[in-house]
C-alpha cells in the first residue's frame, strides 16, 4: 500500500482535480446564461466527475497490463460496433450524428483506439514484423477504420486529435520510422496545400468561376470549407460564418489581464456567443473572459502539468505498452487542448473538439478520467506482473 | 524489473514533453496578444455591440416673475409604456403579435384605446427594442388609478413620469416667456452619438428661446446593456441628469397684468422699465396667445390659426413692432435744437401749419398756437414749432440726437426679438428709395413722422433717459448689472425738456396720463399717422417717466430725492384716436399699478 501511494503521480491527480473544479465552475457560468434547463447542468457534471473519479481510482488500482491484455481488443471492436451503430441509429443534432442514446461513441473510441494500439505495438511478445512496413500498414488500418467511421458522422475533430496520438504511439514503438516520417510530411504538405488553395480561391477579388475551378478538387464539405475560409479571412463575414470566431475573440480579448470575474462574462450572458456552443466547444471563451489572461495561463499551466506528468509516467513506465499508452493518451489530451483553445483564438480553423474537463460533454469527461486512471495505473504498477 | 533504457522509445517521452511545452507556449503567446495587446480593442467592440447610450432629460428650469410667480413651469406627465423584453418570442413577428395582444389587454384595463399601430410596434422592435414603447402619453388620474389597480395583471407595462411645460398664467407675458417645442437632442460634437434620446424640450420663442441653454438642464446618460438580440438586460446611470436653473425675471406680474388689461381687445404694446437699472417690469403685446396650446407639440391647426390671424398675435410688438414715434419724438428734436445752439426761449409763431418748400405740414390746432417757446410747444405738441426747430437745427443735429438716444440700433435687451428700427439719413434714403434727403424729410422726422421707425421698448428707454440723464440697457433677467450710457446733453438742456414734458401731463395734451397717480411724472403724447387715403390710420402713443413722490394734502405732488421707484413707460395703441385720448388713460392705469393712486383720488374725484 505504501509503495503504491509513493508511486502515485500526484501532479497528474492534482491537476485533474483542479481542472474538474474549474470545468464545473465554467459550466455553472455558461449554463446560467441559457434556459432554466441548463442552470443545473453543473450538478450533473459534478456527479459525472465523481463517477469518473471512482472509475479513475478503480482503473488506477487495476494492473493496466491485465486490462490491456483482456479488454483492449474487445474495447476496440466494441467501439467499432458503436461507431457503426451511431451512424445507423444515432440521433441527428446540429447536422451531425454523434449521439447514441445518452453518449457519444466517438469519444469512447478515442480511448479504445489508443489502448488497443498500446497493446498491439507494446506487448512484450510482439512479432518483429510489427516494426516494419507491415507494422505501419497495420497501424494505418487500425486507425483508418474508426477514423473513417468517425468522419462519416461527421466528426473531423476526433480524427484530427486521434491521428497525432496514434502517430506518437507508433513512433515511440519504432514502427518503420522512415515511413511514418514520410506520412507525417505528406500530411503536413497536404494541410499546407489545402490552406494555400483555399487562401487563393477565397481571396477578395477572385471571380466566382475561378473560385469554382480552384475548389473543385478540394475534399472539404461546405461547412468545413467555410471554417477554413473564416480562419483565413476572419473579417469577411462578421454576421455570418465569421460571427462565432469574432465573438470568441471579443470575449477572450475583453477579459483582459484579470478578467471580468467568475460568472460575469458579458459575451456569454448576453448571448453574443451562441449559447448552443458556449458550454461545449467554445467554453474556453467563457472561461477566458471571466478570468482574463491570468486565468488562461493558469489553465494552460494545469494542462501542461497534466500532459507532461503523463510523459513522465511514460518515461518511468515498466513496459512498452504502458509507455505507449501514456504517450498516446497525453498526445490526445494535448491535441484537444491545443485545437480547442487554438480555434477560439484564431490559431487553427474552427473544429468541433471539446476542451477536456471544461466542456460539458459527460461522455468525454468519463473517457478522459478513465484514460488518466489507466495512466495512473501505469505509474503505480511498476513491478513485474503478478 | 526492467530499467528505462531497456525499453524502446525512451527519447520519445521527453521529445513529446518538449513538443507539448512548445505547443502550450505558442498558445500562451497568442493568448497574450489577444488578451493583453488587443484587450482594449475587444472591449470597444464589446461596448459597440452590447451598450446603448441613452440620453436622459435633466428637466428645464422655471421662469419666475419678480414676486416668485411661476410664468413657465413643469408639470409631471405620466405615460404608460410596454417593455419589449418581457415579450420575447422566437421570431420578431411573434413578439410583435404578443405585444399587440398585451397592449389590447391593457387598453381594456386603462379604458383608453391605444393609438399604437402594428407598424409602430414592428418599427419599435427593429429600431429601439431596448427602450420602452410609450403606449399612452400624458394619462389622466382615472386612467392611472385603473392602471395601478391592475398593474400586477399587466406584466411588462410600466408607468413612467416625465415632464411637460406648463404656463400657469396662460397668455400673461406670453410674448415675453415664449414657448417650447420638442426636438431631437443635440449631441456634443466629437462625442459618439447617443443611440437613443428623448425628444428634448427646446425653446422656440421668447425667453424660452433666448435663455434656452440657461434653462436647459444638463442631460444625463444611461447605459443599457443589451443582449445579442437587442433586448435590454441591465442599465446603469453613467451621468446623473441635472435640472436647469430657474430664470428669475425682473418682471412685475401686477404691472404686466395691468398693462395687458389696458390693451385687451386692441392691437398695441406697452413696456414698463426701470430707467435706472434697466429692469423691465412689464412687457405687453396685444393681441396675445396661450402658450399652453403649443405644448407638448405645436399642432398645425393651432399654429395656422395664429399665423393667419390678421391681428398677428404671434408678433411681439413690444420690442419687434415698428412704429413711427409721432410727437413722442419731439423731446429729442428739442434737445437737438438746444445742442445746435438754438435758444429754447426764442418764440416761434405757429400759424396752424408749417411750409417746407411745397409741402405743408399741418398742426393739430389748425388755426395756430400763436407764439410758442420750447416748453409750451411740448405741452401743446405743436408741429409747426418743431418742424421749424428741426430744420433750423439741421439734419445732422436731429439725426445725431436720435442716435444719441440709441434709436436705429438694437437696445441690447436679453431677448431674441430686438428690432433696431430706422433713423433715416441721406445715405439710407438713397439706398432705400433712390432719392436724396430733402428738407421736407427733416421736417417730417422732427415731428416723428416720415421714415423714422421705433419700437415701444426703444421709446421707453428714450423717455427714461430724459428722466434720468442716461441710457440703460434694458434687461429681463433680474440681477444683471446696469449698463448706463450718459446722454451727451447738459442737465440744463434736459431740464428744459423735462419742464416741457411736465407741462404735458400738467394741463397739456397728456393731462389724462397721470391723473390720480401717486407719482411725479413727465410725459409726451404722440399720434402718428400712417398710410394714406382710405388706409389712413393713427397709431397713438403715450410715453412717460414717473417716480415716487411725496403727496401733498391738496393732491399736489412733490419730487423727492432718491425716489423709491422710478419707471419709464411707453404705450402704443394701433388705430387709436389720439395719444392724449387713447393712450394716455391707459398709461395712467398702468402707472397706478406701479405707484398706487393719490389718496384724494380714491374718494372718486369728479
Amino acid at each position: 500500500m505504501n509503495v503504491f501511494l509513493k508511486r502515485v503521480n500526484w501532479v497528474q491527480f492534482i491537476s485533474m482535480v483542479a481542472l474538474v473544479a474549474i470545468g464545473t465552475t465554467c459550466i455553472w457560468s455558461a449554463g446560467n446564461a441559457r434556459e432554466a434547463l441548463f442552470h443545473g447542468m453543473w450538478k450533473s457534471t459534478l456527479r459525472t466527475a465523481l463517477a469518473g473519479l471512482a472509475v479513475y481510482v478503480a482503473l488506477a488500482w487495476t494492473d493496466y497490463r491485465r486490462l490491456f491484455r483482456w479488454l483492449s481488443a474487445p474495447a476496440y471492436f466494441g467501439a467499432l460496433v458503436l461507431l457503426v451503430a451511431v451512424l445507423l441509429l444515432g440521433s441527428e443534432i446540429y447536422g451531425g450524428k454523434r449521439w447514441l442514446w445518452f453518449f457519444q461513441p466517438s469519444e469512447i473510441s478515442k480511448l479504445c483506439v489508443i489502448a488497443f494500439f498500446a497493446q498491439v505495438f507494446g506487448r512484450e511478445e510482439s512479432p518483429g514484423w510489427l516494426r516494419t512496413f507491415r507494422g505501419m500498414l497495420l497501424g494505418m488500418a487500425l486507425f483508418g477504420v474508426p477514423a473513417a467511421l468517425v468522419l462519416m458522422e461527421p466528426d473531423l475533430g476526433t480524427a484530427l486529435a486521434l491521428a497525432p496520438a496514434v502517430l506518437v504511439v507508433m513512433l515511440a514503438a519504432r514502427v518503420w520510422r522512415r515511413g511514418l516520417a514520410l506520412v507525417l510530411a505528406a500530411a503536413v504538405l497536404a494541410a499546407a496545400a489545402l490552406l494555400g488553395v483555399v487562401h487563393e480561391a477565397e481571396r477578395p477579388g477572385v471571380t466566382p468561376e475561378r473560385r469554382e475551378a480552384i475548389l473543385r478538387f478540394v475534399p472539404l464539405r461546405p461547412h468545413q470549407l467555410k471554417r477554413v475560409k473564416t480562419f483565413l479571412y476572419p473579417d469577411t463575414d462578421p454576421a455570418g460564418a465569421g460571427y462565432t470566431l469574432r465573438q470568441a475573440k471579443i470575449a477572450i480579448g475583453s477579459g483582459g489581464f484579470a478578467g471580468k470575474g467568475v460568472g460575469k462574462g458579458e459575451t456569454n450572458h448576453l448571448k453574443y456567443l451562441p449559447p448552443s456552443i458556449s458550454m461545449n466547444d467554445f467554453i474556453f471563451c467563457v472561461y477566458a473572459e471571466e478570468t482574463g489572461f491570468v486565468g488562461s495561463v493558469a489553465l494552460l499551466s494545469l494542462f501542461a502539468a497534466l500532459c507532461v506528468s503523463c510523459t513522465w509516467t511514460a518515461w518511468t513506465a515498466a513496459d512498452l505498452s504502458g509507455r505507449l499508452f501514456a504517450l498516446g493518451f497525453a498526445t490526445l489530451l494535448f491535441m484537444h487542448v491545443y485545437i480547442n483553445i487554438g480555434m477560439s483564438i484564431g490559431l487553427v480553423p474552427i473544429t468541433g473538439l471539446p476542451l477536456p474537463f471544461i466542456s460539458s460533454g459527460r461522455t468525454f469527461l468519463l473517457t478522459v478520467m478513465s484514460g488518466l486512471g489507466i495512466v495512473q495505473s501505469i505509474s503505480i504498477h511498476k513491478e513485474e506482473e503478478t | 524489473m526492467k530499467t528505462d533504457s531497456d525499453l524502446a522509445g525512451g527519447p520519445s517521452c521527453w521529445i513529446t514533453a518538449l513538443f507539448f511545452l512548445a505547443g502550450f507556449f505558442v498558445l500562451a503567446v497568442k493568448l497574450e496578444s489577444v488578451q493583453i495587446d488587443s484587450a482594449a480593442d475587444s472591449r470597444r467592440k464589446m461596448a459597440v455591440q452590447s451598450e446603448r447610450r441613452v440620453q436622459t432629460d435633466g428637466g428645464r428650469g422655471r421662469i419666475l416673475a419678480r414676486g416668485g410667480q411661476v410664468l413657465a413651469g413643469n408639470r409631471p406627465s405620466l405615460s404608460i409604456a410596454v417593455n419589449a423584453e418581457c415579450f420575447q418570442k422566437r421570431t420578431w413577428s411573434a413578439a410583435a403579435e404578443e405585444i399587440r395582444r398585451a397592449v389590447d389587454a391593457a387598453a381594456a384595463v386603462v379604458g383608453r384605446p391605444s393609438s399604437v399601430t402594428d407598424a409602430e410596434i414592428a418599427r419599435h422592435l427593429r429600431q429601439s427594442l431596448a427602450r420602452p414603447l410609450v403606449v399612452w402619453r400624458d394619462i389622466g388620474d382615472d386612467e392611472l388609478a385603473r392602471f395601478s389597480e391592475h398593474e400586477r395583471d399587466l406584466p411588462g407595462f410600466s408607468c413612467d413620469e416625465s415632464e411637460e411645460r406648463v404656463y400657469p398664467f396662460g397668455s400673461l407675458a406670453a410674448h415675453l416667456v415664449g414657448y417650447v417645442g420638442r426636438d431631437r437632442a443635440e449631441t456634443v460634437a466629437g462625442d459618439e452619438a447617443f443611440r437613443y434620446c428623448e425628444l428634448e424640450m427646446r425653446g422656440r420663442a421668447g425667453l424660452e428661446y433666448h435663455y434656452d441653454s440657461f434653462l436647459k438642464g444638463v442631460p444625463g446618460e444611461v447605459r443599457l446593456l443589451v443582449d445579442s438580440r437587442g433586448y435590454a438586460q441591465d442599465s446603469k446611470t453613467v451621468v446623473e441628469a441635472k435640472r436647469g436653473p430657474d430664470l428669475q425675471l425682473a418682471l412685475d406680474c401686477g404691472v404686466q397684468a395691468a398693462a395687458e388689461a389696458q390693451l385687451r381687445g386692441l392691437r398695441g404694446a406697452c413696456v414698463v422699465m426701470d430707467p435706472r437699472d434697466g429692469d423691465v417690469l412689464a412687457f405687453a403685446s396685444a393681441p396675445s396667445f396661450d402658450p399652453n396650446e403649443f405644448v407638448p407639440i405645436l399642432r398645425h391647426e393651432v399654429y395656422d390659426r395664429y399665423k393667419n390671424d390678421p391681428a398677428k398675435p404671434l408678433l411681439n410688438r413690444a420690442s419687434g413692432g415698428l412704429y413711427a414715434p409721432g410727437s413722442t419724438f419731439k423731446p429729442v428734436t428739442a434737445l437737438a435744437g438746444i445742442s445746435a445752439g438754438l435758444s429754447p426761449s426764442d418764440p416761434y409763431e405757429c400759424i396752424g401749419h408749417y411750409m417746407c418748400g411745397q409741402m405743408r405740414i399741418r398742426c393739430a390746432r389748425t388755426w395756430g398756437h400763436g407764439d410758442m417757446v420750447m416748453t409750451t410747444a411740448l405741452r401743446d405738441s405743436c408741429n409747426a414749432y418743431f418742424c421749424h426747430l428741426g430744420v433750423a437745427a439741421g439734419s445732422n443735429a436731429v439725426i445725431t440726437a436720435a442716435r444719441a438716444f440709441a434709436l436705429g440700433s438694437r437696445t441690447g435687451i436679453d431677448f431674441g426679438t430686438d428690432s433696431a428700427g430706422v433713423v433715416p439719413d441721406d445715405a439710407w434714403k438713397r439706398s432705400r428709395h433712390g432719392e436724396r434727403w430733402f428738407p421736407g424729410d427733416l421736417a417730417q422726422m422732427s415731428i416723428g413722422q416720415g421714415m423714422l421707425l421705433v419700437t415701444p421698448l426703444q421709446m421707453a428707454r428714450v423717455v427714461g433717459a430724459i428722466g434720468t440723464g442716461y441710457l440703460v440697457v434694458p434687461h429681463l433677467k433680474a440681477g444683471l448689472p446696469p449698463e448706463r450710457t450718459p446722454l451727451p446733453y447738459p442737465e440744463s438742456s434736459l431740464d428744459v425738456v423735462r419742464e416741457g414734458m411736465r407741462k404735458v401731463v400738467d394741463g397739456g395734451t397728456g393731462r389724462r396720463g397721470v391723473d390720480g397717480v401717486c407719482a411725479w411724472a413727465i410725459g409726451k403724447t404722440g399720434t402718428a399717422e400712417v398710410g394714406r387715403g382710405e388706409r389712413r390710420r393713427k397709431n397713438t402713443w403715450f410715453v412717460a417717466y414717473a417716480e415716487s413722490c411725496a403727496a401733498g394734502a391738496d393732491g399736489s405732488v412733490r419730487r423727492v430725492r432718491d425716489p423709491a421707484r422710478c419707471v419709464a413707460v411707453a404705450l402704443v395703441v394701433e388705430d387709436g384716436e389720439s395719444g392724449g385720448g387713447t393712450a394716455a388713460p391707459k398709461v395712467r392705469e398702468v402707472l397706478k399699478a406701479v405707484f398706487g393712486t393719490l389718496p384724494e383720488a380714491e374718494g372718486g374725484a369728479p
